[in-house]
């Protein structure tokens, strides 16, 4: 009884459950729709749920500037749930409406609508008849690949452009290298490797269409052929010889070179002295330094009235010397080395300015005076006058005893007249020794300007003479240089000698002592002419 | 024997004067420049006419990415050279004869000069819309290709003319005889601006590929050659 009941029920369920399946058909849906060359077009869609009974689908479209609503015309073409459109169906540049109607006996299911544009939905068929080929070259083997466009596609009327593309890969790897063809249907590849299979795919479109897919591969092998390595060894050679070569040009003309990246710098150069010369030996040294040394111009001296130290005996000083020209005495202390070149200028006085002068004489003279205590030679100092030619010397001032050693230059500026003096022709006499009370020897160079010292070694003047001997209290025997000991040749000085020539000179000495010990030349100097 | 000898010196002459030099090539046949072949008048235009198709599919793409994320979309356009007749498919291209394909190719060119300039206006306006960069250079250049692009046609026209490929039946079109709205005003639709340009982005991608396609046949319905 209950087995009966449940078997009962369970085939009021099963009757009820295959009722229920009973239904109007699931809603279908558009796939979409593909042109393979831009003149026919096919569409495809997917059927809802039959809901039980046998459904029909069909395939309706609304397209632009065609009136009506239609039915698919080719739903067998393309295979199932497809509809194919002909050549005379299809219209370029115009919209469609597509959508599919599912019926079954319990209802209809209609698809969304699916708008299309032929232009828009074209995807070409892949290229056929894929040909690879190794192509046999001397060293260099390539491969060839040839194809044909697809079938349906009618490029001659130039209704479509095709473009090509494929893809190589070797055949163990995974990575494809792609490349166009354009519209060629042939295509070469270069640089492959030996003993190695190639596979080859290729594919194209219509203008600016979809791509299509990839055709079937098609594979070759290649043979073994004796790769060149030549390109590696060459690059490698140019590009090791390039480092190579920059180097032997720098080392060839390395001095260049490091006058470029370090160039000298400049060091402190002294004019007039020739660095070199200084390095040598002391006497290249003294050379060096004094040789080219000019001293700046004493072209001041003209405008100025010098100063020049008188050592005077007043009594072989001539009388009119002696009046007309002393005016103030200046002495100076013992034992002061006056350096008078480097007071040439102090000393000289400017005969436009004699205050300026008296002011420098009065300091003088009180220096003088301060050192009073010493004992010293007393040396007048004249004033020049300007009509002054000539300068004496005159002998010291006998009021001391004490040997004074003086070493210094005293200048003796020779003035014609105040603008045309000759200031090359500066007279120092270097008091060489005091010996005694009253004898100075004077030495008296010659000496042009201040700037040539060096001249009076070389330019001895024949001026110069060597003390022979002293005759007497008031005689010495010069001797000159140049000749030999004659005596024809000695001559009496005489602070009174008249000159031979207007620039020979006499030669001053005064005073001799007993203890005059003459060891050096004696400077003669030109009288003045007022003698 | 002075047959051959007179023969060969035509041929060489022939040969010497129609090989081509390398004077600068002009459209105008001024003087001292050579005048392209209509080969290669053909295959500038074509050239021309692609670039501006790939441009205005380009547009139209970067368009719907950007603003219409639904790919079909509702309600039937129009495209403002709707009055324009054109062949629709290629038989029906190449049985209209070259002239009239001409006549359709420099009305379509001349109907979408005035839009295409407007259309860089109208974006630049628009403060809703965000054309990246990209795109408004495409559509300031798009402006300009229309109408050098109706040149070419034009000038190619007048050759053709003078080949007497083409029958003096093809005279300058104006475009305000066929569209009836010049311009983007056409695809106002109130207040949805987005909507405009976009109509307009899609009917201009489409008239740019059937002038494409029609210059195509043109050129190989007129000189059947290699690249057919």
């Amino acid at each position: 009884m209950r087995t009966d009941l449940g078997l009962a029920l369970l085939l009021l369920l099963s009757a009820a459950v295959e009722s229920n399946s009973m239904s109007p058909p699931g809603k279908p849906v558009l796939l979409g729709c593909r042109s393979p060359e831009k003149e026919t077009f096919t569409c495809w869609w997917e059927p809802g749920s039959d809901g039980g009974l046998p459904t029909t689908h069909r395939f309706l479209y609304e397209r632009e500037r065609l009136e009506g609503t239609h039915e698919c015309p080719d739903y067998l073409t393309a295979g199932k749930n497809s509809c194919f459109f002909d050549k005379v169906h299809t219209s370029i540049w115009v919209d469609y409406y597509l959508t599919v109607v599912a019926s079954n006996a319990l209802g209809n299911a209609t698809s969304d609508p699916f708008k299309i544009d032929v232009m828009e939905i074209v995807m070409p068929d892949a290229p056929g008849n894929i040909s690879l080929r190794v192509m046999k070259r001397e060293d260099n083997p390539y491969l060839h690949v040839r194809w044909e466009s697809p079938q349906n596609t009618d490029t001659k009327s130039g209704w479509v452009t095709i473009k090509y593309e494929l893809r190589f890969k070797q055949e163990n790897s995974n990575e494809w290298k792609e490349y166009t063809s354009g519209t060629q249907t042939q295509f070469n590849l270069y640089s492959i490797e030996p003993e190695v299979t190639y596979v080859v795919q290729v594919r194209c479109r219509l203008d600016h269409s979809s791509w299509s897919e990839w055709s079937n591969s098609s594979s070759v092998k290649t043979f073994n052929y004796p790769q060149s390595e030549k390109p590696f060894w060459i690059l490698l050679s140019s590009l090791s010889t390039v480092p190579f070569l920059t180097l032997c040009v720098l080392v060839m003309k390395r001095k260049y070179v490091k006058q470029c990246l370090l160039p000298p710098v400049p060091g402190p150069k002294i004019r007039g002295i020739d660095v070199h010369l200084l390095k040598g030996r002391p006497e290249d040294v003294n050379n060096a330094l004094i040789n080219n040394q000019t001293f700046p111009s004493v072209s001041a001296w003209k405008d100025e009235s010098e100063e020049y130290l008188i050592v005077s005996d007043d009594v072989r000083l001539p009388d009119s010397y002696s009046s007309q020209k002393r005016k103030k005495s200046l002495t100076i202390a013992a034992g002061l080395l006056l350096d008078f070149e480097t007071h040439c200028k102090e000393l000289s006085l400017s005969q436009m300015d004699r205050e300026k002068a008296e002011e420098r004489k009065h300091e003088i003279n009180n220096f003088a005076n301060s050192n009073a205590s010493l004992s010293g030679v007393g040396l007048f100092k004249k004033e020049t006058l300007p009509e002054a030619a000539d300068q004496t010397w005159s002998s010291c001032d006998p009021a001391e005893s004490s040997v004074l050693s003086i070493c210094g230059y005293v200048d003796i500026h020779r003035h014609k007249n105040t603008q045309e003096v000759d200031v090359n022709e500066v007279d120092y006499t270097r008091v060489k020794e005091v010996n005694g009370d009253k004898i100075l020897i004077l030495h008296k160079d010659r000496v042009h300007g201040c700037e040539d010292v060096q001249t009076r070694e070389e330019n001895i003047p024949e001026d110069y003479s060597r003390v022979e001997e002293v005759v007497g209290d008031y005689q010495l025997l010069l001797q000159r240089q140049s000749s030999s000991w004659e005596k024809s040749d000695r001559y009496t000085v005489f602070t009174n000698k008249k000159p031979r020539n207007p620039h020979e000179t006499g030669a001053c000495v005064t005073k001799v002592g007993p203890d005059l010990i003459v060891s050096e030349y004696v400077d003669t100097f030109p009288t003045p002419p007022l003698m | 024997m002075k047959k051959v000898w007179f023969t060969i010196l035509t041929l060489v002459y022939l040969e010497h004067s129609m090989r081509v030099g390398s004077a600068p090539i002009c459209a105008y046949g001024q003087a001292g420049c050579l005048l392209p072949s209509l080969a290669e008048l053909f295959d500038r235009v074509i050239q021309h006419s692609s670039r501006m198709h790939g441009i205005s599919s380009d547009l139209h793409s970067e368009f719907e990415q950007y603003f219409l994320p639904s790919k079909n979309l509702i309600g039937k356009r129009k495209c403002h050279t709707y009055g324009i007749l054109t062949p629709d498919d290629k038989e029906n291209a190449q049985r209209i004869g070259r002239e009239q394909l001409t006549e359709v190719i420099l009305r379509l060119l001349g109907a979408w000069g005035d839009p295409m300039s407007q259309f860089y206006q109208s974006m630049s306006e628009d403060q809703d819309q965000d054309f990246n960069h990209y795109s408004s250079n495409k559509a300031l250049e798009v402006g300009d290709m229309v109408h050098e692009l109706r040149d070419g046609v034009s000038k190619m026209a007048e050759r053709m003319k003078l080949l007497g490929v083409l029958d003096n039946t093809v005279g300058f079109i104006s475009p305000e005889s066929f569209v009836p709205l010049s311009g983007i005003s056409f695809y106002k639709r109130g207040e949805l601006r987005s909507m405009d340009h976009h109509d307009l982005l899609s009917c201009f991608r489409r008239d740019s590929n059937k002038v494409k396609n029609y210059l195509q046949i043109l050129k190989c319905t007129t000189l059947p050659g290699l690249d057919c």
